[in-house]
Protein backbone atom coordinates (compact mmCIF):
# COMPACT_ATOMS: atom_id res chain seq x y z
CA UNK A 1 0.00 0.00 0.00
CA UNK A 2 1.57 3.53 -0.92
CA UNK A 3 0.77 5.79 1.74
CA UNK A 4 1.23 9.88 2.70
CA UNK A 5 3.54 9.14 5.02
CA UNK A 6 5.47 6.53 3.05
CA UNK A 7 6.42 9.22 0.46
CA UNK A 8 7.01 11.69 2.83
CA UNK A 9 9.28 9.16 4.71
CA UNK A 10 10.93 8.66 1.01
CA UNK A 11 11.19 12.06 -0.17
CA UNK A 12 13.55 12.70 3.53
CA UNK A 13 15.90 10.97 1.21
CA UNK A 14 15.45 13.67 -1.73
CA UNK A 15 18.97 14.06 -2.02
CA UNK A 16 19.82 10.48 -3.35
CA UNK A 17 17.21 10.74 -5.65
CA UNK A 18 19.10 13.96 -6.93
CA UNK A 19 22.00 12.24 -6.48
CA UNK A 20 20.74 9.44 -8.69
CA UNK A 21 19.18 11.63 -11.29
CA UNK A 22 22.69 13.08 -11.96
CA UNK A 23 23.96 9.67 -12.03
CA UNK A 24 21.61 8.69 -14.60
CA UNK A 25 21.85 11.60 -16.93
CA UNK A 26 25.58 11.26 -16.67
CA UNK A 27 25.72 7.56 -17.73
CA UNK A 28 23.33 8.29 -20.49
CA UNK A 29 24.91 11.50 -21.69
CA UNK A 30 28.72 9.63 -21.83
CA UNK A 31 26.92 6.33 -23.21
CA UNK A 32 25.06 8.32 -26.15
CA UNK A 33 28.34 10.31 -26.94
CA UNK A 34 30.70 7.03 -26.97
CA UNK A 35 27.89 4.51 -28.23
CA UNK A 36 27.43 7.22 -31.37
CA UNK A 37 30.79 7.39 -32.03
CA UNK A 38 31.17 3.77 -31.84
CA UNK A 39 28.47 3.23 -33.85
CA UNK A 40 29.81 5.34 -37.08
CA UNK A 41 32.89 3.51 -36.40
CA UNK A 42 31.12 0.16 -37.09
CA UNK A 43 28.66 1.29 -39.74
CA UNK A 44 31.62 2.57 -41.54
CA UNK A 45 33.23 -1.14 -41.19
CA UNK A 46 30.37 -2.52 -41.70
CA UNK A 47 30.08 -0.56 -45.26
CA UNK A 48 33.46 -0.74 -46.79
CA UNK A 49 34.74 -2.71 -48.66
CA UNK A 50 37.81 -4.32 -46.24
CA UNK A 51 36.40 -7.81 -45.56
CA UNK A 52 37.77 -8.47 -42.52
CA UNK A 53 36.77 -5.06 -41.15
CA UNK A 54 33.15 -5.59 -42.55
CA UNK A 55 33.47 -9.07 -40.80
CA UNK A 56 34.39 -8.30 -37.37
CA UNK A 57 32.10 -5.79 -37.27
CA UNK A 58 29.24 -7.45 -38.34
CA UNK A 59 30.39 -10.57 -35.54
CA UNK A 60 30.57 -7.08 -33.13
CA UNK A 61 27.03 -6.64 -34.28
CA UNK A 62 25.59 -9.54 -33.87
CA UNK A 63 26.93 -11.06 -30.83
CA UNK A 64 26.10 -7.47 -28.68
CA UNK A 65 22.45 -7.81 -29.96
CA UNK A 66 22.08 -11.17 -29.53
CA UNK A 67 22.93 -11.28 -25.63
CA UNK A 68 21.42 -9.76 -22.67
CA UNK A 69 22.23 -6.44 -21.04
CA UNK A 70 22.99 -7.56 -17.53
CA UNK A 71 25.26 -10.53 -19.01
CA UNK A 72 27.43 -7.90 -20.90
CA UNK A 73 27.42 -5.17 -17.78
CA UNK A 74 28.49 -8.39 -15.91
CA UNK A 75 31.01 -9.63 -18.03
CA UNK A 76 32.73 -5.87 -18.15
CA UNK A 77 32.40 -5.25 -14.55
CA UNK A 78 33.47 -8.55 -13.20
CA UNK A 79 36.08 -9.58 -15.92
CA UNK A 80 37.25 -7.03 -18.08
CA UNK A 81 37.46 -4.56 -15.20
CA UNK A 82 37.73 -7.68 -12.05
CA UNK A 83 35.17 -5.57 -10.37
CA UNK A 84 36.86 -2.69 -8.39
CA UNK A 85 40.16 -4.07 -8.21
CA UNK A 86 41.67 -2.41 -11.73
CA UNK A 87 40.16 1.28 -11.95
CA UNK A 88 41.03 3.68 -9.42
CA UNK A 89 38.40 4.14 -6.67
CA UNK A 90 37.48 8.19 -6.23
CA UNK A 91 34.70 10.08 -6.51
CA UNK A 92 33.22 12.17 -9.43
CA UNK A 93 31.15 15.26 -8.62
CA UNK A 94 31.59 14.05 -4.98
CA UNK A 95 29.58 11.25 -5.06
CA UNK A 96 29.77 9.07 -8.17
CA UNK A 97 32.31 6.33 -7.65
CA UNK A 98 34.43 5.76 -10.53
CA UNK A 99 34.93 2.58 -10.28
CA UNK A 100 31.43 1.49 -10.71
CA UNK A 101 30.60 3.91 -12.70
CA UNK A 102 33.12 3.75 -15.74
CA UNK A 103 32.66 0.00 -16.24
CA UNK A 104 28.69 0.59 -16.47
CA UNK A 105 29.76 4.07 -19.48
CA UNK A 106 32.08 1.03 -21.33
CA UNK A 107 29.29 -1.64 -20.95
CA UNK A 108 26.40 0.70 -22.16
CA UNK A 109 28.49 2.10 -24.74
CA UNK A 110 29.22 -0.92 -26.51
CA UNK A 111 25.90 -2.16 -26.61
CA UNK A 112 23.98 0.63 -28.12
CA UNK A 113 26.72 0.74 -30.35
CA UNK A 114 25.52 -2.53 -31.79
CA UNK A 115 22.32 -0.56 -31.69
CA UNK A 116 23.14 2.63 -33.09
CA UNK A 117 25.13 1.53 -36.18
CA UNK A 118 22.55 -0.36 -37.54
CA UNK A 119 20.13 2.47 -37.49
CA UNK A 120 22.61 4.51 -39.14
CA UNK A 121 23.78 1.96 -41.60
CA UNK A 122 20.23 2.02 -43.49
CA UNK A 123 19.69 5.33 -43.01
CA UNK A 124 23.08 5.86 -45.34
CA UNK A 125 21.84 3.09 -47.26
CA UNK A 126 18.45 4.43 -47.74
CA UNK A 127 19.86 7.63 -49.48
CA UNK A 128 19.78 7.14 -53.42
CA UNK A 129 22.71 6.41 -54.88
CA UNK A 130 22.25 8.70 -57.43
CA UNK A 131 23.20 11.59 -54.73
CA UNK A 132 26.54 10.03 -54.33
CA UNK A 133 27.16 9.83 -57.96
CA UNK A 134 26.13 13.36 -58.46
CA UNK A 135 28.64 14.89 -55.50
CA UNK A 136 31.58 12.26 -56.38
CA UNK A 137 30.94 13.84 -60.05
CA UNK A 138 31.09 17.71 -58.63
CA UNK A 139 35.08 16.63 -57.46
CA UNK A 140 33.32 16.40 -53.82
CA UNK A 141 35.48 13.47 -52.37
CA UNK A 142 33.97 10.43 -49.91
CA UNK A 143 34.54 11.89 -47.07
CA UNK A 144 32.78 15.34 -48.14
CA UNK A 145 30.19 13.13 -49.78
CA UNK A 146 29.23 11.54 -46.45
CA UNK A 147 29.19 15.00 -44.23
CA UNK A 148 27.13 17.33 -46.66
CA UNK A 149 25.08 15.39 -48.94
CA UNK A 150 24.59 11.83 -47.46
CA UNK A 151 24.84 11.97 -43.64
CA UNK A 152 22.50 15.18 -43.13
CA UNK A 153 19.68 13.62 -45.19
CA UNK A 154 20.32 9.67 -43.29
CA UNK A 155 20.38 11.46 -40.14
CA UNK A 156 17.09 13.34 -40.83
CA UNK A 157 15.57 9.70 -41.98
CA UNK A 158 16.58 8.27 -38.98
CA UNK A 159 16.17 10.69 -36.47
CA UNK A 160 13.22 9.19 -34.90
CA UNK A 161 14.91 5.87 -34.64
CA UNK A 162 17.76 7.31 -32.75
CA UNK A 163 15.39 9.08 -30.25
CA UNK A 164 14.18 6.12 -29.72
CA UNK A 165 17.30 4.55 -29.00
CA UNK A 166 18.52 7.82 -26.64
CA UNK A 167 15.23 6.75 -24.94
CA UNK A 168 16.11 3.54 -24.09
CA UNK A 169 19.80 3.83 -23.16
CA UNK A 170 18.32 5.98 -20.31
CA UNK A 171 16.03 3.09 -19.25
CA UNK A 172 18.69 0.51 -19.75
CA UNK A 173 20.97 2.62 -17.36
CA UNK A 174 18.66 1.57 -14.48
CA UNK A 175 20.25 -1.67 -14.61
CA UNK A 176 23.49 -0.47 -13.77
CA UNK A 177 22.38 -0.48 -10.32
CA UNK A 178 23.16 -3.93 -10.11
CA UNK A 179 27.17 -3.27 -10.12
CA UNK A 180 26.76 -0.90 -7.44
CA UNK A 181 26.32 2.51 -9.58
CA UNK A 182 24.38 5.44 -7.82
CA UNK A 183 21.49 6.22 -10.07
CA UNK A 184 17.73 6.41 -9.44
CA UNK A 185 17.23 2.65 -8.93
CA UNK A 186 19.95 2.60 -6.60
CA UNK A 187 18.53 5.19 -4.34
CA UNK A 188 15.25 3.00 -4.69
CA UNK A 189 17.21 0.39 -3.01
CA UNK A 190 18.93 2.81 0.06
CA UNK A 191 15.48 3.77 0.58
CA UNK A 192 13.92 0.50 0.70
CA UNK A 193 16.97 -0.50 2.85
CA UNK A 194 16.33 2.44 5.39
CA UNK A 195 12.26 2.33 5.52
CA UNK A 196 11.27 -1.37 4.64
CA UNK A 197 8.98 0.77 1.54
CA UNK A 198 9.44 0.00 -1.77
CA UNK A 199 6.31 1.34 -3.65
CA UNK A 200 6.59 4.85 -3.29
CA UNK A 201 10.19 5.24 -4.11
CA UNK A 202 9.65 3.49 -6.61
CA UNK A 203 6.95 5.55 -7.72
CA UNK A 204 9.16 8.59 -7.13
CA UNK A 205 11.64 6.30 -9.58
CA UNK A 206 8.75 6.07 -12.50
CA UNK A 207 8.26 9.86 -12.21
CA UNK A 208 11.79 10.64 -12.43
CA UNK A 209 12.81 8.86 -15.53
CA UNK A 210 9.80 10.20 -17.31
CA UNK A 211 10.85 13.47 -16.65
CA UNK A 212 14.22 12.51 -18.46
CA UNK A 213 13.17 10.42 -20.94
CA UNK A 214 9.49 12.25 -22.05
CA UNK A 215 11.54 15.87 -22.57
CA UNK A 216 14.37 13.98 -24.39
CA UNK A 217 12.00 12.46 -27.43
CA UNK A 218 10.18 15.95 -27.71
CA UNK A 219 13.58 18.12 -28.16
CA UNK A 220 14.47 15.11 -30.67
CA UNK A 221 11.21 15.63 -32.27
CA UNK A 222 11.36 19.29 -32.68
CA UNK A 223 15.12 18.78 -34.58
CA UNK A 224 13.20 16.50 -36.78
CA UNK A 225 10.39 19.09 -37.49
CA UNK A 226 13.30 21.37 -38.68
CA UNK A 227 14.97 19.68 -40.76
CA UNK A 228 12.58 18.35 -42.72
CA UNK A 229 12.33 21.41 -44.37
CA UNK A 230 13.24 20.46 -47.92
CA UNK A 231 10.12 18.04 -47.65
CA UNK A 232 7.29 20.43 -48.18
CA UNK A 233 6.37 21.98 -51.22
CA UNK B 1 48.95 14.20 -79.20
CA UNK B 2 47.62 16.85 -80.82
CA UNK B 3 46.12 19.52 -78.38
CA UNK B 4 42.46 19.60 -79.26
CA UNK B 5 41.77 15.76 -78.19
CA UNK B 6 40.16 16.53 -74.77
CA UNK B 7 39.33 12.83 -74.02
CA UNK B 8 40.93 9.45 -75.58
CA UNK B 9 39.38 6.60 -75.00
CA UNK B 10 41.49 3.57 -75.90
CA UNK B 11 39.91 0.11 -76.12
CA UNK B 12 37.53 0.40 -73.07
CA UNK B 13 35.84 -2.60 -71.80
CA UNK B 14 33.23 -3.05 -68.77
CA UNK B 15 32.86 -6.73 -67.84
CA UNK B 16 30.18 -7.99 -65.87
CA UNK B 17 29.88 -11.86 -63.84
CA UNK B 18 33.47 -12.42 -64.36
CA UNK B 19 32.71 -11.32 -68.50
CA UNK B 20 29.82 -12.91 -68.82
CA UNK B 21 28.18 -10.12 -69.14
CA UNK B 22 29.89 -7.45 -71.88
CA UNK B 23 28.87 -3.66 -70.84
CA UNK B 24 31.43 -2.33 -72.89
CA UNK B 25 33.21 -4.32 -75.39
CA UNK B 26 36.56 -2.79 -76.38
CA UNK B 27 35.53 1.64 -77.30
CA UNK B 28 37.92 3.74 -78.94
CA UNK B 29 36.94 7.39 -79.57
CA UNK B 30 38.30 10.51 -79.29
CA UNK B 31 36.38 13.58 -78.04
CA UNK B 32 37.36 16.61 -79.27
CA UNK B 33 37.47 20.03 -78.03
CA UNK B 34 34.37 21.86 -78.89
CA UNK B 35 32.63 18.63 -80.28
CA UNK B 36 29.25 17.63 -79.74
CA UNK B 37 29.15 14.18 -79.65
CA UNK B 38 25.65 12.56 -79.54
CA UNK B 39 25.65 8.86 -79.06
CA UNK B 40 22.57 6.43 -79.54
CA UNK B 41 21.62 2.87 -79.63
CA UNK B 42 18.88 0.69 -78.44
CA UNK B 43 19.05 0.07 -74.75
CA UNK B 44 21.21 -2.29 -73.11
CA UNK B 45 23.47 -1.31 -75.70
CA UNK B 46 25.88 0.18 -73.05
CA UNK B 47 26.13 4.13 -73.80
CA UNK B 48 25.10 5.00 -70.23
CA UNK B 49 28.04 2.61 -68.84
CA UNK B 50 30.60 4.41 -71.79
CA UNK B 51 29.56 8.16 -70.45
CA UNK B 52 29.64 6.63 -67.20
CA UNK B 53 32.89 5.42 -67.26
CA UNK B 54 34.23 8.97 -68.79
CA UNK B 55 34.33 9.84 -65.33
CA UNK B 56 35.08 6.65 -63.68
CA UNK B 57 31.50 6.54 -62.26
CA UNK B 58 31.69 3.07 -63.85
CA UNK B 59 35.23 1.95 -63.06
CA UNK B 60 36.01 0.27 -66.47
CA UNK B 61 37.57 -3.53 -66.67
CA UNK B 62 40.06 -2.53 -68.72
CA UNK B 63 41.61 0.13 -71.45
CA UNK B 64 42.52 3.37 -71.24
CA UNK B 65 40.98 6.91 -70.59
CA UNK B 66 43.10 9.91 -70.83
CA UNK B 67 41.57 12.93 -69.73
CA UNK B 68 43.70 16.23 -70.70
CA UNK B 69 47.06 14.09 -71.29
CA UNK B 70 46.52 11.97 -68.13
CA UNK B 71 45.16 8.46 -67.99
CA UNK B 72 43.16 8.64 -65.10
CA UNK B 73 42.07 4.72 -65.19
CA UNK B 74 45.78 4.24 -63.93
CA UNK B 75 46.27 4.25 -60.08
CA UNK B 76 49.26 7.21 -60.49
CA UNK B 77 49.30 9.95 -61.73
CA UNK B 78 52.04 11.18 -63.99
CA UNK B 79 53.74 13.02 -61.29
CA UNK B 80 54.37 9.43 -59.81
CA UNK B 81 51.82 10.23 -56.91
CA UNK B 82 48.41 8.95 -56.28
CA UNK B 83 46.58 10.10 -58.87
CA UNK B 84 43.35 12.22 -57.56
CA UNK B 85 40.16 11.46 -59.59
CA UNK B 86 38.21 14.44 -57.40
CA UNK B 87 40.70 16.58 -59.47
CA UNK B 88 39.42 15.36 -62.85
CA UNK B 89 36.02 15.33 -62.34
CA UNK B 90 36.20 19.07 -61.03
CA UNK B 91 36.47 19.55 -64.60
CA UNK B 92 33.92 16.89 -66.13
CA UNK B 93 30.54 18.50 -65.45
CA UNK B 94 27.89 15.50 -65.39
CA UNK B 95 24.44 15.59 -65.67
CA UNK B 96 21.94 12.52 -64.65
CA UNK B 97 18.49 11.21 -65.92
CA UNK B 98 17.28 11.90 -62.42
CA UNK B 99 19.01 15.56 -61.88
CA UNK B 100 19.63 14.12 -58.14
CA UNK B 101 19.71 17.27 -57.10
CA UNK B 102 20.00 17.65 -53.16
CA UNK B 103 16.83 17.37 -51.89
CA UNK B 104 17.72 19.23 -48.42
CA UNK B 105 19.48 22.21 -49.98
CA UNK B 106 17.92 25.31 -52.09
CA UNK B 107 18.99 25.52 -55.45
CA UNK B 108 21.42 28.37 -55.03
CA UNK B 109 23.13 26.09 -51.84
CA UNK B 110 22.53 23.11 -54.56
CA UNK B 111 25.31 25.26 -56.75
CA UNK B 112 27.81 26.64 -54.27
CA UNK B 113 28.31 23.65 -52.42
CA UNK B 114 31.16 22.60 -54.73
CA UNK B 115 32.68 25.31 -55.74
CA UNK B 116 32.66 26.12 -51.67
CA UNK B 117 33.91 23.32 -50.83
CA UNK B 118 36.01 21.89 -53.41
CA UNK B 119 37.31 25.01 -55.38
CA UNK B 120 37.20 26.81 -52.19
CA UNK B 121 35.49 30.04 -53.90
CA UNK B 122 34.66 32.44 -51.33
CA UNK B 123 30.66 32.34 -50.67
CA UNK B 124 29.98 35.73 -51.86
CA UNK B 125 31.52 34.97 -55.04
CA UNK B 126 30.76 31.61 -55.45
CA UNK B 127 27.02 32.79 -54.97
CA UNK B 128 27.02 35.85 -57.33
CA UNK B 129 27.86 33.14 -59.70
CA UNK B 130 25.28 30.88 -59.14
CA UNK B 131 23.06 33.43 -59.38
CA UNK B 132 24.21 34.33 -63.31
CA UNK B 133 24.31 30.79 -64.02
CA UNK B 134 20.42 30.67 -63.03
CA UNK B 135 19.99 34.15 -64.81
CA UNK B 136 21.05 32.40 -68.02
CA UNK B 137 18.21 29.51 -67.79
CA UNK B 138 15.53 32.09 -66.20
CA UNK B 139 15.53 30.59 -63.15
CA UNK B 140 16.97 33.19 -60.98
CA UNK B 141 14.03 33.48 -59.13
CA UNK B 142 14.06 30.07 -57.70
CA UNK B 143 17.07 30.69 -56.04
CA UNK B 144 15.93 29.95 -52.29
CA UNK B 145 13.38 27.22 -53.62
CA UNK B 146 13.80 23.18 -52.48
CA UNK B 147 14.38 21.26 -55.57
CA UNK B 148 11.00 19.85 -54.88
CA UNK B 149 9.01 22.86 -55.30
CA UNK B 150 10.61 22.98 -58.94
CA UNK B 151 8.67 21.35 -62.17
CA UNK B 152 11.20 18.14 -63.68
CA UNK B 153 12.38 20.84 -66.10
CA UNK B 154 13.43 23.30 -63.54
CA UNK B 155 15.16 20.76 -62.26
CA UNK B 156 16.89 19.39 -64.73
CA UNK B 157 17.86 23.29 -65.22
CA UNK B 158 19.27 23.65 -62.26
CA UNK B 159 20.87 20.03 -62.59
CA UNK B 160 22.89 21.75 -65.82
CA UNK B 161 24.12 25.00 -64.18
CA UNK B 162 25.20 23.03 -61.13
CA UNK B 163 27.52 21.26 -63.03
CA UNK B 164 28.33 24.27 -65.09
CA UNK B 165 29.06 25.98 -61.84
CA UNK B 166 32.26 24.13 -61.38
CA UNK B 167 33.77 25.65 -65.17
CA UNK B 168 34.31 22.06 -66.73
CA UNK B 169 36.02 21.67 -69.88
CA UNK B 170 33.32 19.18 -70.56
CA UNK B 171 29.82 18.34 -70.15
CA UNK B 172 28.42 14.99 -69.99
CA UNK B 173 24.69 13.97 -70.31
CA UNK B 174 23.13 10.83 -69.39
CA UNK B 175 19.55 10.56 -70.80
CA UNK B 176 19.10 14.34 -70.04
CA UNK B 177 15.18 14.41 -71.36
CA UNK B 178 14.65 10.76 -70.33
CA UNK B 179 12.64 11.42 -66.97
CA UNK B 180 11.17 14.36 -68.39
CA UNK B 181 6.73 14.97 -69.14
CA UNK B 182 7.10 15.41 -72.87
CA UNK B 183 6.38 19.04 -72.33
CA UNK B 184 9.37 19.75 -70.65
CA UNK B 185 11.66 18.41 -72.87
CA UNK B 186 11.78 21.51 -75.09
CA UNK B 187 13.45 23.85 -71.74
CA UNK B 188 16.21 21.30 -71.27
CA UNK B 189 17.30 20.38 -74.77
CA UNK B 190 17.43 24.38 -75.72
CA UNK B 191 20.00 25.23 -72.37
CA UNK B 192 21.77 22.19 -74.13
CA UNK B 193 21.65 24.05 -77.58
CA UNK B 194 23.13 27.15 -76.33
CA UNK B 195 25.64 25.61 -74.53
CA UNK B 196 26.79 23.58 -77.38
CA UNK B 197 26.71 26.97 -79.13
CA UNK B 198 28.66 28.94 -77.02
CA UNK B 199 31.36 26.18 -77.73
CA UNK B 200 31.20 23.87 -74.72
CA UNK B 201 32.74 20.10 -75.50
CA UNK B 202 29.18 17.72 -74.98
CA UNK B 203 29.10 14.17 -74.71
CA UNK B 204 25.51 13.25 -74.71
CA UNK B 205 23.71 10.02 -74.41
CA UNK B 206 19.69 10.51 -75.35
CA UNK B 207 17.08 8.97 -77.52
CA UNK B 208 16.08 12.62 -79.10
CA UNK B 209 17.09 12.01 -82.87
CA UNK B 210 15.89 15.72 -83.85
CA UNK B 211 18.83 17.14 -81.01
CA UNK B 212 21.42 14.14 -82.65
CA UNK B 213 20.74 15.86 -85.64
CA UNK B 214 20.48 19.16 -85.24
CA UNK B 215 23.08 19.97 -82.88
CA UNK B 216 25.28 16.72 -82.61
CA UNK B 217 28.80 17.41 -84.95
CA UNK B 218 29.33 13.81 -84.25
CA UNK B 219 26.97 10.97 -83.81
CA UNK B 220 28.20 7.54 -82.26
CA UNK B 221 25.87 4.71 -82.53
CA UNK B 222 26.21 1.70 -79.93
CA UNK B 223 25.49 -1.71 -79.68
CA UNK B 224 26.19 -4.81 -77.26
CA UNK B 225 28.63 -2.78 -76.16
CA UNK B 226 30.66 -2.07 -79.22
CA UNK B 227 30.93 1.37 -80.96
CA UNK B 228 29.09 0.15 -84.30
CA UNK B 229 29.11 3.42 -86.61
CA UNK B 230 30.22 6.79 -86.20
CA UNK B 231 29.55 9.62 -88.66
CA UNK B 232 28.01 13.27 -88.96
CA UNK B 233 24.48 13.38 -88.54
CA UNK B 234 24.09 13.32 -92.61
CA UNK B 235 26.24 10.15 -92.62
CA UNK B 236 24.43 8.46 -89.74
CA UNK B 237 20.58 9.51 -90.20
CA UNK B 238 21.13 10.06 -93.78
CA UNK B 239 23.01 6.66 -95.29
CA UNK B 240 23.57 4.30 -92.46
CA UNK B 241 25.51 1.52 -93.39
CA UNK B 242 25.58 -0.71 -90.22
CA UNK B 243 22.52 -3.05 -90.53
CA UNK B 244 21.54 -3.11 -86.65
CA UNK B 245 22.05 1.05 -87.49
CA UNK B 246 19.40 1.24 -90.23
CA UNK B 247 17.41 -1.34 -88.01
CA UNK B 248 17.81 0.93 -85.03
CA UNK B 249 16.57 4.45 -87.00
CA UNK B 250 13.63 2.52 -88.91
CA UNK B 251 12.18 1.83 -85.15
CA UNK B 252 12.74 5.24 -83.82
CA UNK B 253 12.55 7.89 -86.83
Amino acid sequence: MLTAQGFSKAFEYWQLFLQGVACTVSLSALTVIFGFILALFLAVCRMGKMKVLKALATAYVELFRATPMVVQIFIIFYVVFDGVKVLPGFKLFGFIRFERFFPAVVALSLNSGAYLSEIIRSGIQSIDGGQTEAARSLGLNAWKTMRFVVLPQAIKNILPAIANEFVTIIKESAICYTIGVQDIMSAVNAVKGATYRMGEALIIATALYFCLTYPTSKIIAHFERKMSVGDKR
Amino acid sequence: MTNDKLIQVKDLKKYYNKGKIKALDGVTVDINKGDVMVIIGPSGSGKSTFLRSLNLLEVPTSGSIIFEGVDITQKKGPDGKKLDIDLHRQKMGMVFQHFNLFPHKTILENMTLAPIRVKKVPEEEAKAKALELLNRVGLADRADAYPIQLSGGQKQRVAIVRALAMEPDVMLFDEPTSALDPEMVGEVLDVMKELAHAGMTMAVVTHEMGFAREVGNRVLFMADGKLLEEGSPEQIFGSPQNPRLQDFLSKVL
